[in-house]
């Protein structure tokens, strides 16, 4: 069933599933407590009662927290009386995340203790905040209100209704150049993104949230979806400890991003020669099926690798500004090497090789940044994604990589650097490798992997590596050839994503 | 302490124990991405029986920080 408002998700999930777990989640070791959806709805209800008794239905509401049962009632009871969400995120400095709430104009701020320090700074430095309220204390301490405190007191007597055109939550996507921008997002572009594809998930499935969940991924697919779907979402409650809680909550379902899989894939490696069943037991439980994978480049290797197993990874693509998912593979509908067939809500266009999509799931634009929203959106509704690639005959999405990472070779040949540096990663000898234009021809630099080259007692490292590109070259169109190779003795530098700086 | 993190450490990346010393950067010198790293805390956790903060622990860059942090725990 399609829904277009965050809320019609919530209710009709009550309706089917009402004393059924909503929400499992740790108070201790190996205890686990969990929520129904009748809870769920009830306390969301509440919240938004708060607001309305502070006199806040209609205000901007950040939520700062790892995921938890309150970070997920702080956010349903916001959009459910259609003020407006701002999820932050829980591992940014106190000082940035001050910036983003008056930059978002948030008037009330709620917190997990883990950030009280957050909560301190904005008292002093965000004149717009009016409330703060904390999700774990008991009782009320001098301006800061008790989240616990407020659902236990309040009712449900809020009174605005969310539309689904109104505003509903300001993602701020984390940018790999310049100021963070706030994504505007409607009710009908996250709910219809969580709702419109019927991917043949059971009701009461078990999905294991490991995402940071002021990711639009985590927000719409573990959450959102999961809710739609009656399903059992149980939270993660560290990083350290996803192989622990797999073996606790017994999931059917994660989803994670491409380096999670490939330090999965590294361990089934270390195992292969072990029966599978006896691996797929001890690695992912009993009950693991499928993976979700999006948020960055998925090497197709480890798909075959973990098909091994019984696990199906399906890789789908997507970006906040699109609420956020454009593309998935389907159990019964996957091509290999690509990210999937679009969504039902959206459709795609191909302007100068980049991928251009238009449909409910489009953003709104920047908050208070005109100009950024111009050069993303075109008048007439289309989302430049800043990604190329290609739709094949079937409407499956290849992608090929970033349009401004693009080499322009001398002879005005466009050539993708992530196209030639996915392909050299493949070999063990490279860890790292940027491509790049030198001269009019395309240079690739490598940092080799040092360790791997004196296990394997490779004495020549950079004859190695040349012999790797000879390799590529033999495969490659002309001017896509690799001409130059030059080879690092240290890694390169890094954002604070781990990602390659690109110079 | 430091001995015993060799040991769980080679589980994680292609490296020799003996090529592990106190100063040995989990990132840059072993090869840990932010996830195996995690990963291999939780391991600890479940080894040694203790309880890691995750946010302290993410301050940790060397083996031998880490050896003094967890041989406090």
């Amino acid at each position: 069933m399609v829904c277009n408002t965050i809320r019609e998700i919530l209710v009709q999930a009550q309706e089917r599933f009402g004393d059924k777990d909503a929400v499992r989640y740790k108070t201790g070791k190996d205890q686990i407590e969990s929520k129904t959806y009748t809870q769920l709805r009830k306390d969301s209800e509440h919240f938004s009662g708060a607001l309305k008794s502070m006199e806040m239905q209609g205000a901007h509401v950040a939520v700062v927290g790892m995921t938890s049962y309150y970070w997920l009632v702080a956010y349903l009871g916001t959009v459910n009386c259609s003020s407006v969400a701002v999820p932050l995120d829980v591992a940014l400095p106190a000082a940035e995340l001050c910036e983003l709430l008056d930059r978002a104009d948030v008037s009330v701020l709620v917190y997990d203790e883990i950030r009280a320090d957050v909560a301190e700074l904005a008292k002093k430095n965000c004149p717009k905040l009016k409330k703060i309220i904390s999700m774990q204390k008991e009782t009320a301490e001098g301006e800061i209100f008790s989240m616990k405190q407020l659902l236990e007191e309040s009712d449900s007597g809020f009174d605005a209704w969310a539309n689904p055109e109104d505003l509903c939550t300001i993602m701020f996507t984390s940018g790999t150049t310049g100021k963070s921008k706030g994504v505007m997002l409607t009710h009908r572009n996250i709910a219809e993104n969580a709702t419109c594809l019927d991917m043949r998930i059971p009701s009461r499935t078990v999905i294991l949230s490991v995402l940071p969940v002021h990711h639009a991924y985590c927000l719409s697919m573990d959450i959102l979806k999961g809710i739609s779907l009656g399903s059992i979402i149980c939270i993660n409650d560290s990083i350290m400890r996803v192989a622990k809680n797999i073996k606790l909550f017994g999931p059917d379902m994660i989803l994670m991003v491409p380096m999670m899989i490939e330090s999965f894939a590294k361990k089934l490696e270390d195992a292969s020669a072990l029966p599978p069943e006896i691996v797929k037991k001890e690695v992912f439980g009993e009950r693991l099926h499928t993976i979700c994978s999006g948020g960055a480049y998925l090497n197709p290797a480890w798909i075959t690798l973990f098909e091994k197993y019984g696990i199906t990874i399906l890789q789908g693509y997507g970006m906040t500004e699109c609420a956020p998912v454009i593309s998935t593979n389907l159990e019964w509908n996957r091509k290999f090497g690509s990210v999937g067939k679009l969504m039902p809500n959206c459709a795609a266009k191909v302007v100068d090789e980049e991928i251009w999509v238009k449909g409910s799931s489009v953003m709104q634009g920047y908050y208070q940044m005109e100009k950024e929203t111009k050069e993303t959106l075109t008048e007439d509704g289309w989302l430049r994604t800043g990604d190329l690639g290609y739709v094949d005959e079937d409407g499956f999405i290849f992608l090929t990589g970033r349009k401004k990472n693009l080499i322009i070779t001398k002879n005005g040949e466009n050539v993708s650097p992530e196209e030639i540096e996915n392909k050299l990663s493949e070999h063990r000898l490279v860890q790292e490798v940027l491509a790049r234009e030198s001269e009019g021809v395309i240079e690739a630099e490598i940092f080799p992997d040092l360790e791997y080259a004196e296990k394997q007692g490779v004495a020549d490292i950079s004859a190695e590596l040349q012999k790797i590109i000879d390799d590529y070259n033999k495969e490659a169109p002309l001017y896509k050839k690799v001409a130059k190779l030059k080879v690092r003795d240290q890694e390169f530098e890094k954002t604070a994503a781990r990602k390659i700086k690109r110079c | 302490m430091l001995e015993k993190l060799k040991e769980i450490i080679v589980n994680y990346v292609e490296v020799e124990p003996e090529q592990i010393t106190a100063e040995s950067r989990f990132v840059e010198d072993l090869g840990f991405t932010s996830f195996d790293f995690m990963s291999m805390l939780g391991e600890i956790e479940e080894e040694f029986d203790v309880e890691v903060d995750q946010r302290e622990a993410a301050g940790l860059r060397t083996v031998g920080e880490a050896a003094e942090y967890l041989g406090k725990l």
